[in-house]
């Protein structure tokens, strides 16, 4: 350090073979640097920067130093937190307009205020309510968050803002539209899986998971259509069971996205007509929070690892694997039992014949049976006025 | 009309009740006659309540998606409550049935009574004929006994429906074992038949029922047990006929009596403990169905994070400057410094450095990404 002292204060060395002027600017330098070593040692307390940050492009002043690419700090936890801010990346950023000193506000001169986390988290816990200050609404979102109810009951492994979204790398994940880009939503199941790796490897090789992750489809849904953005609910609530068919729902009974794949759109109607279906839009009607042992869509189909129903090993359509299904909550389930559940199927003459010939019979036989007693009491009511009329006439 | 009800004044009947006595000034005015026995009565108070349960019971679950269903669902205290209720009527129904086949059984083997509800051709003709005196074609209306053609409509519909309902009902409440013989199928078609056929019993019983014995004339037979001979004469005329020429009754010696009851009463109670045990299976003979396991979560652990790739242990800087920088450096540890000159100094200078330092890699920026 002392070597660093001489060595710049041998640039301030004078020669004769200097020009004048180029003295004196030294010189005046000279003095000025004195001075101001001569301000910080008298009111050390209340240093003032040696430069204000106006005096700066503001964020190149802090890249200076943060763009180190091993720029750390050690923590007391033995971890150690990262101070590197990549330029190229923080450009490429949503943020690439916003000053470092809007969100790290206690930052106004250097050396900075140390930093009183004692764990990489705990800096991270400190910081990510900042982002309220422009998010208001999305930071409000998360405060009814399944993960911030994890984090509330002090669970610090909870997802916070800065988890999903690195400030200082986010790239825009709308247009301007604020449609979802395509490469954002095949992000989206990348920052689950952060947390919910296993639960991310079901996904990666469901239906729908596949389709996104191979071939980048951008009708399947990816984590947030389910779960939702920054409100992610908790799955595991009796409610969110119950709402759950409406969820699968929203895709699948929209006939411009279901026709390009050939799939039935009347599958919420055909499980709502069932006796399952009936139950629990009943509960989820009458006692959202009260639970029911009925199935509803992912009972069968999976929850994360939804397969296609002709899927060769897993499909639906293979009756064993619905047997098994059907099993699950009815052990006692023998092979006939599965068709007692129509697949989804309204009934036709090719499918469920007896179920539709049963329907049709009812649909004569109930204006036949009506019908002729309903001509039959309308004469006898004719019959009575007119005798009352003839009695009165008569009296 | 009204010559007719003045017509048998004072004609003695076997079958005169202890409610016309009762009504001591309109004896003689009015004889009455014994038409239901209390157990029948009882038996339709009961069919009435367990019908009437079914119906308000069962409709809402048929209709289920409608604000009217799903405020009856709601009043009863939501849809598995409904359903239990449903249950408990259909079993007092069963049991009301199986007594019934029992009682017809008595009267048919035992007492040997006339079979007065059985339908025939006549029943047919007596429909056409009432139907065509409505309308002015026929100029009398049909005269009939014990059981006027609609009464015989009304009995065979019932009979009818609680049996369909019975097998449907039975279909939908044990599906795994009728499973085991029939064809799956046979469940959602079970469905579709219960509440055809609910719907049908339901129109049936508002439409002709009701007309009959409360529109058409508030008939409170089946509460008192008792017709008036005016009543009599007037809706069941070859009934009274049949009265008063005392062939109504079929009275049997006490002898006979017991020997035939001695043979039913073994075999009623084999088909009633048959019967019962039926009931019994019905309710309770299939679990699976009504109490399920907890449902499967997902297998794998929600919480599971990524490994992170390992941060690059901290290393000598590899800056363009050739000093050291970093913040396990004690004189950078802001807040462990000390206010000796020489450390206030050296920060000065490594400050001071580090802008040349940013100024120098700027100028390079510039050059690379601004050639000139």
């Amino acid at each position: 350090m002392l070597g660093l002292f001489t060595e710049n204060v041998m640039t301030k060395q004078p020669s004769i073979k200097f020009l004048r002027p180029v003295r004196i600017v030294l010189i005046i330098l000279g003095i000025a640097l004195i001075l101001s070593v001569g301000v910080l040692l008298v009111n050390p307390a209340n240093a003032t920067p040696l430069l204000s940050p106006q005096e700066l492009p503001q964020n190149e002043a802090c890249l200076t130093c943060h763009n180190r690419p091993d720029f750390q700090r050690p923590l007391p936890s033995g971890e150690t937190l990262s101070l590197t801010i990549d330029r190229d990346h923080y450009r490429d950023s949503v943020h690439s307009t916003v000053e470092c000193t809007d969100c790290h506000a206690n930052i106004s001169e250097f050396p900075h205020p140390d930093l009183t986390a004692q764990s990489v988290r705990d800096f991270s816990l400190e910081m990510y309510t900042v982002c309220q200050q422009c998010h208001a609404d999305q930071y409000d979102q998360t405060l009814d968050s399944v993960h911030q109810k994890v984090l509330a009951a002090g669970n610090t492994n909870a997802a916070i803002c800065t988890d999903c979204h690195n400030p200082h790398t986010q790239t825009p994940l709308t247009d301007s539209n604020g449609d979802l880009l395509p490469e954002a939503r095949l992000q989206i199941p990348q920052k689950c899986a952060q947390c919910h790796s296993a639960i991310y490897d079901l996904y990666a090789q469901s239906v729908h998971g596949a389709a996104l992750t191979v071939e980048n489809n951008q009708d399947v849904p990816t984590c947030i259509d389910c779960h939702g953005i920054h409100n992610i609910e908790d799955p595991t609530t009796t409610s969110f069971y119950l709402n759950s068919p409406l969820l699968c729902a929203a895709c699948h009974t929209d006939a411009a996205i279901m026709e390009k794949y050939g799939i039935s759109t009347n599958v919420l109607d055909t499980y709502v007509a069932d006796f399952h279906g009936t139950t629990v839009t009943l509960f989820e009607t009458q006692s959202p929070d009260q639970a029911t042992n009925k199935p509803v869509c992912i009972t069968c189909h999976g929850v994360h690892n939804i397969m296609r129903v002709d899927d060769p090993v897993y499909g639906l359509e293979m009756k064993q694997n619905l047997l098994a299904r059907c099993q699950t909550c009815h052990p006692e389930a023998t092979s006939n039992f599965p068709d007692a559940w129509m697949s989804h199927y309204i009934p036709s003459p090719e499918h469920y014949p007896i179920v539709y010939y049963v329907t049709l019979f009812y649909k004569f036989f109930i204006p036949g049976v009506l019908g002729p007693m309903a001509v039959f009491v309308v004469s006898d009511i004719i019959r009575r006025l007119i005798e009352r009329r003839k009695g009165a006439k008569r009296a | 009309m009204s010559k007719a009800i003045t017509k048998p004044k004072s004609v003695p009947s076997t079958q005169k009740s202890g409610t016309a006595k009762k009504t001591g000034v309109e004896q003689t005015k009015n004889r009455y006659y014994q038409r239901f026995h209390w157990a029948q009565r009882i038996a339709h108070a009961l069919l009435l309540t367990s019908f009437t349960t079914l119906a308000i019971t069962g409709l809402p679950q048929k209709y289920s998606l409608s604000a009217w269903g799903q405020f009856l669902i709601n009043a009863f205290g939501g849809i598995e409550a409904t359903r239990v209720i449903h249950h408990v009527a259909a079993v007092v129904l069963m049991l009301l049935s199986t007594y019934h086949v029992l009682d017809v059984g008595y009267k048919i083997f035992v007492r040997r009574v006339r079979l007065t509800m059985l339908p025939g051709i006549r029943d047919i003709k007596d429909a056409f004929q009432a139907f065509g005196y409505n309308l002015g074609f026929a100029k009398k209306h049909p005269q009939m006994g014990r059981y006027t053609f609609e009464e015989k409509l009304e009995y065979w519909a019932l009979v009818w429906g609680t049996v369909i309902m019975g097998i449907t009902g039975f279909l939908m409440w044990n599906p795994i074992a009728s499973t085991r013989l029939l064809p799956g199928e046979i469940i959602p078609a079970a469905k579709a038949a219960h509440g055809g056929e609910a719907l049908l019993a339901v129109a049936a019983i508002i439409l002709w029922h009701m007309y009959s014995v409360h529109i058409k004339r508030f008939n409170k037979t089946m509460f008192t047990g008792n017709m008036s001979e005016d009543e009599m004469l007037h809706e069941h005329p070859l009934e009274l006929a049949d009265i008063k020429a005392g062939i109504a009754e079929r009275p049997v010696d006490p002898k006979t009596l017991r020997k035939r009851q001695a043979i039913y009463w073994p075999i009623a109670g084999i088909i009633s403990l048959a019967m019962l045990f039926g009931i019994y299976g019905f309710v309770g003979a299939e679990k699976t169905a009504i109490s399920t396991p907890p449902l499967e979560e997902d297998s794998v652990p929600v919480y599971a994070p990524q490994t992170p790739t390992p941060l690059p242990t901290p290393t000598q800087a590899q800056g363009s400057g050739a000093f050291l920088f970093m913040w396990n450096d004690p004189i950078s540890r802001i807040g462990d410094i000390d206010s000796s000159t020489l450390v206030r100094l050296q920060y000065t200078v490594q400050y001071t450095v580090k802008l040349f330092d940013w100024y120098s890699q700027e100028a390079l920026c510039l050059k690379k990404y601004h050639p000139v």
